[in-house]
């Protein structure tokens, strides 16, 4: 018994055509090739100083992206919905496990200033790092450690809907408001001059849409944080 | 100089990324998960990235530990 070994010739004929093709694209790319490459993040850092706005980042994120930023907050707002509606339970929680007396006295003198500091990165989101994801971020980790070391401490969901509702109308509010003005949706309406960059009324809208983009992350992700950790004490 | 920080915090996230998966007890993986964060807050910096560090050192050190380490609370120490 013999294999007569074939040639594989549609294997064959298959590499032939793909590098006939590799090699007539580079020949276009080549050929057709710009004397200077641009980024297109190098255009976008120009244009920043004719927004009046210190942090470059900021500008990018909240102003020439600030759709995308509506809908990250979307997927945001989409995520803490399934985690509710995952983890919901009806039965009141009860914590099994005490906190120590450590760390109820360390929450009692940390959660001011870490509450402050969120506040603080929210505000100055548009002049140093940090901005609104960051700030929510981290007032949603202070609100984790007072639900860590008290157990009969809980987030009321009037709050948390009031919160969230105002932040979202108004993100779009604003949107439409530009797009009234200036015929872009986030148009910059306000006052922003190159000369008040550096001030913390500078910028035009951009300091409150990172603000109202803080408020809203904050209660989500204190949301999402509650309802992990009473749910699993539940259990 | 920025040159030695960087190569050392490489390493240094190599070896504690590599303990972390030679662990058998899984809040020690957890927590050295977590020192692999560290190590990338310090390389977003020195690449001048203060934002995105400070995004990694709030979400990867509090949120993501926090739900790592309650979903072995929910499975217990067995594997």
């Amino acid at each position: 018994m013999n294999i007569k070994r074939e040639l594989p010739t549609t294997t064959l004929s298959g590499f032939a055509l793909s590098g006939l093709l590799v090699v007539t694209i580079l020949n276009i790319l080549l050929q057709n090739m710009p004397k200077e490459i641009y980024s297109a993040g190098d255009a976008l850092l120009k244009l920043n100083e004719t927004e009046g706005v210190a942090n470059a980042v900021t500008t990018v994120v909240v102003f020439f992206r600030g759709f995308d930023t509506l809908g990250e907050i979307a997927v945001l707002f989409i995520a803490s919905l399934g985690i509710g509606l995952m983890l919901h339970s009806n039965t009141h929680c009860n914590i099994k496990a005490e906190s120590n007396f450590m760390l109820q006295t360390a929450s009692k003198l940390l959660f001011p200033i870490i509450l402050l500091f969120g506040i603080y990165v929210m505000v100055y989101g548009h002049l140093s790092p940090g901005g609104g994801f960051q700030g929510g971020v981290i007032i949603a980790s202070a609100i984790l450690l007072l639900l860590i070391s008290d157990k009969s401490f809980e987030i009321p969901h009037s709050i948390i809907i009031t919160l969230e509702t105002f932040a979202g109308v108004s993100y779009v509010l604003i949107g439409l408001i530009g797009l009234l003005i200036l015929d872009t949706f986030l148009g910059n309406f306000l006052p922003h001059n190159i000369s008040q960059m550096g001030l913390l009324l500078s910028g035009g809208i951009i300091p409150l849409i990172y603000i109202i983009v803080g408020i809203k992350v904050g209660s989500e992700m204190s949301m999402i944080v509650q309802n992990i950790i009473k749910r699993s004490d539940d259990v | 100089m920025t040159g030695i920080i960087i190569l050392v915090t490489f390493i240094g996230m190599i070896i504690v990324a590599f303990a972390a998966i030679i662990q058998t007890k899984l809040a020690d993986a957890i927590i050295l998960f977590m020192g692999t964060g560290l190590g990338s807050v310090v390389l977003f910096f020195t690449f001048k990235a203060p934002d995105v560090a400070l995004t990694e050192a709030v979400i990867g050190g509090g949120i993501s530990s926090l739900i790592f380490l309650m979903a072995l609370k929910h499975l217990g120490e067995e594997r």
